[in-house]
């Protein structure tokens, strides 16, 4: 009687035990941006310095609010917040030419860093802005970055980094548009190996927030997002 | 007490069962643990630099020291484990020996543990002066290190302001880190290296090493600085003087 | 609750104060959670721009003080002062009353003054917290199982990993003075009660005030600073800041009334004849670890204050950018955060101190060593903070200095060691589970200590620093040795203050389960950490993969272990054989009292003629179970304090 009044005791506290920590667990996993990743479109073969790989094509977007992106039409928890849309979760194959076209539609200002208005990283160190092929953008008019950084040990380094030109100020909406007309930015990269890589923004955007890096730049899913190397 | 009477006491002393057991497995332990000494120093890795080969010695000293200190502690207790125990579930009948103090004892402890104290502050100090040694060298490369949330960026004062994402040095040259922080506080490691240095807002901090050995090392952020810490890492390649010059030029600078 | 403990009987009928003697737990959470809304409502109608996060963190803040106010007014916290003021104050009956008499299970839920009541409540609280920082090292574990499995996120992993922290750090302060500092300690030293028994209550149900307040910061944005909240990373952090802020504002008033009671109880109540010589050695281990508080936790409230200054009105403390610094904040958190870890460990190590004569039946070893070494490591650890901050850049060449203060402290370190081993040497061995939790800190505290003493080393500290070797060495200290004495003065006391014994078996499955998983867990870290992984990483490179996979698989042995641990206390606690009222055979005084503790402790004060060391010393008297099982005579004492009413505040 008494021993099994122990094990039921015993299995009771540890399966109990076990199932708090599941749960807790489950709660907190579910805890966090969970859109779908967004999978690079292979279209063709392109020609590089390192022979014939796929071409695979990405398409984002930069805005003043939360509403065009993952969170959706309501904007979620923060609705004021600049986001990049449509999705933070990036997927790209590996040895591939990965082009990459950001439509820009916020403001901006100056950047900490100069370092992040260059393009840096891209095939030939340039990028096209509306077309027009540069390799720098005023460090005083910088709406956002794109950066893609960390080379963890073991896997290979990747580094990519352009500026995206801010709008002016006073741009009007485009017609049919809550945003004004894109600032269009084009650039294109080499991937290797299959990785695990952050991307986040390099442009302070989180107003209100000591050095502005707080509240977008510091949440998933605004201002920053993982980007896999398949 | 006469020298005799002295020598006396410690033969009986060594007489004793448990003086000769404990010194067994103190024996045992303390080889075990000098043994185990070069451990650290092996998962540490090869040193990249004079100043992590210092740390490694210092991790196989310090184990070594302290081994013997261990050793009788640990052999002490298993032995009471093994030969005092009482068994049963009761209170022991009988009480132990009721031995308030021992001063002998109590004084070499404290003497021995003193002078391990002294050589741990002695040796720690002549290591410091060592380690920044490279600071004050006359040739010495000089990079300002730049942490912002989450990158860190690295450019070359002397040779035209070159900048980069990646750290290239030249072997066995001393190079000066002038070290920064855009917002928080992260801290600049080159691991293989041996180094660490906290990147402030609005201080510039210093730390100096001599790169002795060719490779591709790791440099990670030391301290929590928000969401994507774990990804602040980039690399430090230690290249020939020529592969650092050609490296230079490539970027836009000069040597 | 056990039969054995509590006094039934009637519930003495209301004489005056009726609505205060019905305030308990549940008035508690109802007026917090009404000022709570109270505070909000008007401070989001009156501050409402919730764009701005200065604005959204005032809200916060005024709603946890709200809460705070709420619960306190609640429980009843107030009513001493209140009734005072009325010129009602309260009569002997309304004191013992308020004492818990003839109250059954539901004094443990009221703002009850018996030093015993809060004693066990602290004890709960402490497993709630532990707990909670359980699972949430569950969760650091699980989602460092392999390099890369995303199990958290990097925004929940920090903020879990902060969570763990300061639920930990304020578990493991309270887990040796707040159950057994209050239960047993004015027990020992043969009082009838605290000096000052409402304070005693107000420590107590201040940090259940706080609790709610810490955990809701998982629900405003988390903690991104890990427990240290280092400036200016957390100017920069959402409102979850201001919920850790606030709490360790709460506790540093708490451990600031915990400590002054708790110093005074032992500096004023010893019995008579109970001279410095014949204090029980945990007594001078609680009250260096309380006494240790006292400064050390007002520099981390000031720090609160300023953060929240610089959070909630832009005052930019912490911001270099504006004239404030960094550093600041650093000195003052180190300042607190050294002498901490002394709070935590030295308590746990003096309970293992006291419980090895008992098992060792042995005199404690050099007596007068113990003490000097506790003073000694209290006296040098306020001087050593700076050694956090050998690669801050902060004054660089303080960095010699204070490796020598550091270092330093391995003498009297080195001398609780060579007491304890002393005290073994010889001994007759009963290797019960209080025993078997000084032999596992003889095992844990060695490898804590010299791991401390690469890291004292400037040199040496600039390669370990920020990775998980420093990780896997403070928990060896104070888990290895700080949990590891809390366990053991549970399992040696557990006897006394529940009246019922520990299931054995339980408690010796839990035992190894807890010391081989803890080992399995921080060796694998030490490796990971030397090989160069930093600490607070939610990913990492592959090289770590082995290390970390060992590490996980070793805390969750250590959860399992705890879980029995739980189920051993709450079934004895239940079911438990009727313990009598000395099983070991110890000839301290708490252990002449009778099971259950009558309220007022003892009878007639003791008259204390010995220190409670005197094993083998030849007077069968003193030896075995039975009356005559401790070194006092009782009687001639004349009755000093007949009233638990006659404490410091009323008189």
């Amino acid at each position: 009687m008494a021993i099994r009044r122990a094990v039921i005791g015993l299995a009771t506290a540890v399966g109990g035990g076990a199932a708090v920590v599941a749960l807790t667990g489950m709660v907190l996993h579910e805890n966090g941006p969970n859109t779908a990743p967004l999978s690079a479109a292979v279209r063709g073969t392109a020609q590089t310095s390192q022979g014939p790989m796929p071409h695979a094509f990405l398409t984002l977007a930069t805005y003043p609010d939360s509403m065009a992106g993952e969170h959706g039409k309501s904007g979620g928890a923060h609705p004021d917040w600049v986001s990049y849309g449509p999705s933070s979760s990036l997927r790209v194959p590996a040895h591939a030419l990965v082009t990459i076209t950001i439509n820009q539609y916020d403001s901006g200002g100056t950047i900490t860093n100069p370092f992040f208005a260059q393009a840096r990283g891209t095939l030939g160190g340039t990028m096209t802005v509306n077309g027009k092929s540069e390799t720098k953008t005023n460090a005083d008019a910088v709406g956002h970055t794109f950066t893609i950084h960390a080379a963890p040990t073991n896997q290979d380094p990747l580094f990519v980094s352009v500026p995206l030109p801010a709008q002016d100020d006073n741009a009007q909406p485009a017609p049919g548009s809550d945003y004004p007309k894109p600032i269009v930015v084009q650039f294109s990269f080499i991937t290797k190996g299959p990785g695990e890589y952050a991307w986040n923004c390099e442009f302070p955007c989180g107003d209100g927030y000591y050095a502005k890096f707080g509240g977008p730049m510091a949440t998933r899913g605004y201002m920053s997002g993982t980007f896999t190397v398949v | 007490m006469s020298t005799s009477q002295l020598g006396d006491r410690a033969r009986g002393w060594w007489q004793r069962r448990e003086t000769r057991g404990i010194f067994a497995i103190w024996t045992v332990l303390t080889i075990a643990l000098i043994a185990f000494g070069f451990v650290p120093s092996h998962i540490m890795g090869p040193p990249a630099s004079p100043t992590m080969r210092a740390v490694e010695d210092t991790m196989t000293i310090f184990t070594i020291a302290a081994a013997p200190v261990a050793a009788i502690v640990w052999a002490i207790a298993l032995y009471s484990l093994l030969r005092w125990r009482h068994r049963g579930d009761e209170i022991p009948t009988q009480d132990g020996p009721a031995i308030r103090s021992n001063g002998p004892a109590t004084t070499v402890w404290l003497v021995l543990s003193s002078i391990l104290c002294a050589f741990l502050l002695i040796w720690g100090l002549a290591e410091e002066t060592a380690v920044a040694r490279p600071a004050t060298a006359a040739n010495a490369l000089v990079i300002n290190v730049t942490g912002q949330q989450w990158v860190w960026t690295f450019s070359y004062p002397g040779q035209g302001n070159v900048e980069s994402d990646q750290l290239y040095l030249p072997l066995n040259r001393p190079v000066v880190f002038h070290v920064t922080s855009k917002d928080v506080i992260h801290s600049f490691w080159i691991v293989q290296m041996g180094i660490k240095i906290d990147a402030n807002p609005g201080e510039s901090t210093e730390t100096s090493v001599i790169p002795d050995r060719l490779g591709v090392f790791d440099i990670r952020c030391a301290e929590l600085c928000g969401l994507l810490h774990a990804d602040m890492e980039t690399s430090a390649h230690v290249v020939n003087a020529d592969d650092f010059a050609r490296w230079v030029n490539a970027n836009g600078g000069h040597v | 609750m056990s039969e054995a403990v509590v006094q039934h009987g009637a519930v003495a009928r209301p004489v005056g104060g009726g609505a205060m003697r019905r305030l308990h737990l549940g008035t508690a959470l109802a007026g917090g959670l009404i000022l709570g809304f109270v505070a909000w409502y008007l401070s989001h109608h009156f501050l409402a721009d919730t764009d701005d996060p200065e604005a959204s963190n005032q809200v916060t803040s005024i709603t946890m003080v709200g809460w705070a106010i709420g619960f306190m007014i609640g429980i009843g916290a107030f009513r001493g002062p209140w009734r005072w003021m009325l010129g009602k104050d309260q009569t002997h009956e309304d004191e013992t009353f308020y004492a818990g008499k003839d109250q059954g299970i539901g004094r443990y839920f009221r703002f009850t003054t018996d030093h015993k009541v809060v004693g066990i409540q602290y004890l709960v609280v402490t497993m709630v917290l532990l707990a909670v920082g359980g699972t949430l090292a569950m969760m650091i574990r699980t989602d460092l199982i392999t390099k890369d499995s995303r199990f958290l996120g990097p925004q929940t992993y920090n903020s879990v990993v902060g969570l763990h922290g300061l639920v930990m750090i304020i578990a493991t302060i309270i887990m040796v003075t707040g159950p057994f500092g209050n239960f047993i300690v004015p027990i020992m030293i043969g009082a009838r009660d605290m000096a000052f028994p409402r304070l005693n209550a107000l420590s107590l149900w201040l940090i259940v005030a706080a609790i709610p307040v810490l955990l809701s910061a998982g629900f405003l944005g988390g903690i991104p600073t890990g427990w240290s909240g280092y400036a200016p990373l957390s100017d920069q952090a959402p409102p979850g800041m201001d919920a850790y802020l606030m709490t360790i504002i709460i506790f540093a008033i708490s451990s600031a009334i915990a400590g002054a009671n708790i110093t005074t109880t032992i500096l004023t109540m010893r019995a008579r004849g109970m001279t410095w010589n014949r204090t029980p050695i945990f007594v001078w281990g609680t009250m260096a670890s309380v006494g240790l508080a006292i400064p050390a936790f007002p520099m981390f409230m000031s720090a609160m204050v300023l953060l929240g200054v610089d959070r909630t009105a832009g005052a930019q403390f912490f911001v270099a950018s504006a004239g404030g610094s960094p550093w600041l904040y650093a000195n003052l958190f180190w300042i607190m955060g050294h002498p901490e870890v002394y709070v935590i460990v030295i308590p746990a190590v003096a309970a293992l101190m006291e419980i090895a004569p008992v098992f060792a039946r042995k005199p404690l070893f050099n007596y007068n060593a113990a003490v000097l070494a506790i003073v000694g490591i209290v006296g040098l650890s306020i001087m050593v903070w700076a050694h956090h901050m050998y690669a801050s850049g902060w004054a660089p060449d303080l960095n010699g200095p204070f490796m020598l203060t550091t270092e330093l402290i391995s003498i009297p370190t080195g001398l609780l060691f060579l007491v304890v081993v002393g005290t073994i040497w010889r001994g007759r061995v009963w290797t019960t589970l209080p025993m078997l939790a000084v032999y596992a800190m003889l095992w844990n505290f060695i490898i804590g200590g010299i791991t401390g003493i690469y890291l004292s080393d400037v040199p040496a500290d600039y390669a370990l620093h920020g990775s998980m070797f420093v990780t896997a060495h403070f928990h060896y200290t104070l888990m290895g040795a700080g949990l590891t004495g809390a366990i053991g003065a549970l399992a040696y006391w557990f006897p006394k203050m529940t009246g019922r014994t520990l299931h054995k078996r339980a408690g010796f499955i839990s035992f190894w389960l807890v010391q081989i998983g803890f080992n399995v867990t921080f060796i694998g870290m030490f490796a990971v950490g030397l090989a160069g992984q930093p600490r607070r990483v939610e990913h990492y490179a592959s090289l770590f993969g082995v290390g970390n996979f060992v590490s996980t698989m070793g805390a969750y042995t250590i959860g399992i272990g705890m879980l029995v641990l739980l189920y051993a206390v709450v079934s004895s606690w239940r079911h438990g054989a009727i313990a009598i009222s000395n099983p070991w055979g110890s000839k301290t005084l708490e252990w002449t009292v009778p099971n259950p503790i009558p309220l007022e402790n003892f009878e007639v004060l003791p008259v204390v003629i010995a220190d409670p060391y005197g094993y083998g010393e030849g007077d069968p008297a003193l030896t075995g179970v039975g009356a005559g099982a401790t070194p006092v005579t009782v009687g001639s004492g004349p009755p000093e304090r007949t009233s638990v009413g006659s404490d410091g505040e009323s008189t």
